[in-house]
């Protein structure tokens, strides 16, 4: 398949987040974001709808990067205040932002199609210049984890000795936040929200199944969404040229992930049984 | 219209009777993962020729089981056994769509709802739904909040804390089934949300948080149509945006008198 140039791209950018996405999602399952990932991925499109309203395609970008920030600072402040819970105060700003976004939508005419593609992404046309835009996000992503690492895992293990040691909690969740909507920035315009929670969830939860040391959960998760994104694009292509059934890239990705989770899970109580009653790292709040 | 505003009023009123329990239980996620794993099964259902209900409800059930088998896993919990399975449903349900033709309609309808289009059918179903509900809450209400805030008292007090949560988990989920087809995932998850999470701001006592939650989801439903009408805007959005606006206002309206609480 990669005889046409534009699979190549697509395996290149789904490449690229991968490198990002096994790491991120190691910190998203020890501190048990899913749900806020869930909500990033929702509360971009407001910001995907004005940017383009305003700057046409150049626009989505920016305006993606204001409403995941936007986002990420009121999580924080709102789950910090503890007048709500914390899913519940999720939830909320979920369906309250993406309704901005949708209100918005449906003043314009060309309303389906703009949410369809917000769903899916469009992850054959990726332009080179989308690419390089993905690459330098992934740079600064994995600087910002490298930088925070450390001190995330303490947070997330030991609260109270972290906040005793001098870190400052709020700041600590705030930058975490931060990441994952720069994660979900650089790539729900390619590969739309029904892959990017995913990417954010599965490769850490899968790999956490065969073992339970952090760098290794990190490389095993890039390795897994890597394999993945290459199975996902050939499955959707045979589908598509020797089937005649229209699978999307995106969706053929996710559910091989998935897939190679549901296969991981019997092998690691395997393991589990000969090692003996391993000690549950992972389950710290 | 008319067949609009019973279904506003009545969804309201379903939610935020369950919204009670979802928001004290903290199970706004799984809520979040019910409406998405759900919409595998309606597409299933309606490329089958099944009804729909039917098919929501069973893939709601698989989804439940799902859960609550995974997070019992060593070093999965609740909360990434839910995004995977949140996740794994969706992209099942969106990828089924779209092999069948003229999907994006039924998608973006899927998202938001269409609580414009809704017939007589719809609105006698949730008033059922309602029904039925309304009646296991009474019945049951008080050892869902038994078993929800303290488990071991309530296996020793002689409750069967796995048929306790499994009765909550599955009216949760037939509330989710009822509603989203009428109103759509996100406008679902909202409605059961925002107003029991507004309700509970002003009160810790179960009956007044109730009355007051079901208070707020049929004010959302109304006013949210009345808005979407003027202004020309998805009347789903509308009515989400309502409800989070009253949970903004209490949140406001409930620290006024105790600064000395604020972080």
């Amino acid at each position: 398949m990669f005889e046409a140039p534009f699979m190549v791209r697509a395996f290149a950018e789904l490449a690229l987040l991968a490198l990002i996405c096994g790491p991120v999602s190691v910190f998203v399952f020890a501190r048990r974001l899913s749900f806020v990932a869930d909500a990033l991925t929702h509360t971009v499109f407001p910001g995907v709808v004005i940017g383009f309203a305003a700057a046409g395609a150049e626009g989505i970008f920016g305006g993606a990067l204001v409403a995941g920030v936007l986002t990420a600072v009121a999580l924080t402040l709102l789950t910090r205040a503890g007048l709500l819970s914390d899913d519940a105060a999720t939830a909320v700003v979920l369906t309250a932002m993406f309704s901005v976004g949708v209100a918005l939508v449906s003043r314009r005419s060309s309303y389906t199609s703009d949410l369809t593609t917000f769903l899916f992404g469009r992850i054959l046309t990726v332009t080179p210049r989308q690419l390089a835009e993905t690459a330098v996000l992934a740079v600064v992503i994995l600087a910002l984890v490298a930088v925070g690492a450390r001190a995330w895992i303490f947070r997330a293990f030991d609260p109270t000795g972290s906040a005793a040691a001098g870190f400052r909690t709020t700041w600590l969740d705030l930058w975490l936040n931060l990441v994952v909507a720069l994660v979900v920035v650089a790539a729900v315009r390619a590969v739309g929200t029904v892959l990017v929670i995913a990417l954010l969830v599965v490769p850490a939860a899968a790999a956490r199944t065969v073992t339970d040391r952090l760098p290794a959960m990190a490389a095993l998760g890039t390795v897994l969404t890597l394999l993945a994104g290459y199975a996902g694009l050939w499955v959707s292509w045979t589908a598509s040229i020797d089937y005649g059934v229209r699978l999307t890239s995106a969706t053929a990705v996710v559910l091989i992930l998935v897939l190679a989770y549901a296969v991981l899970l019997p092998v690691g109580r395997l393991r589990a049984k000969t090692v003996g009653r391993a000690k549950t790292v992972g389950q710290a709040r | 219209m008319r067949w609009a505003i019973a279904e506003a009023v009545l969804a309201g009123a379903l939610a935020g009777l369950i919204g009670v329990h979802v928001v004290l239980r903290r199970l706004s996620f799984f809520t979040m993962a019910l409406t998405h794993a759900t919409f595998p099964g309606v597409v299933a259902a309606a490329i089958i020729g099944v009804h729909i209900y039917l098919g929501g409800a069973l893939a709601g059930v698989l989804v439940a089981c799902g859960v609550a088998a995974l997070s019992r896993r060593r070093g999965q919990d609740a909360a990434a056994a839910t995004g995977v399975i949140l996740s794994a449903g969706f992209a099942l349900g969106v990828g089924l769509v779209a092999t069948q033709n003229g999907f994006s309609r039924d998608l973006s309808s899927f998202l938001v709802g269409s609580i414009l289009t809704v017939g007589p059918q719809d609105v006698t179903v949730t008033a059922v739904v309602l029904g039925v509900v309304a009646v296991v809450l009474a019945v049951g209400g008080r050892s869902f909040v038994f078993a929800g805030f303290d488990p071991t008292g309530a296996r020793a007090a002689g409750y069967r804390l796995g048929l306790v949560d499994l009765t909550l988990l599955v009216t949760i989920e037939l509330v989710i089934v009822t509603v989203v087809p009428a109103v759509g995932t996100i406008l679902a998850l909202a409605l059961i949300v925002a107003p029991a999470a507004a309700a509970r701001l002003w009160s810790d006592r179960l009956a007044v948080i109730t009355a007051l939650s079901v208070g707020f989801g049929v004010a959302s439903g109304l006013a949210g149509l009345l808005l979407s009408g003027r202004y020309d805007i998805a009347a789903g959005a509308a009515i989400t945006l309502v409800a989070a606006a009253i949970l903004v206002l209490s949140l406001a309206a409930t620290r006024i008198p105790r600064p000395a609480v604020a972080a």
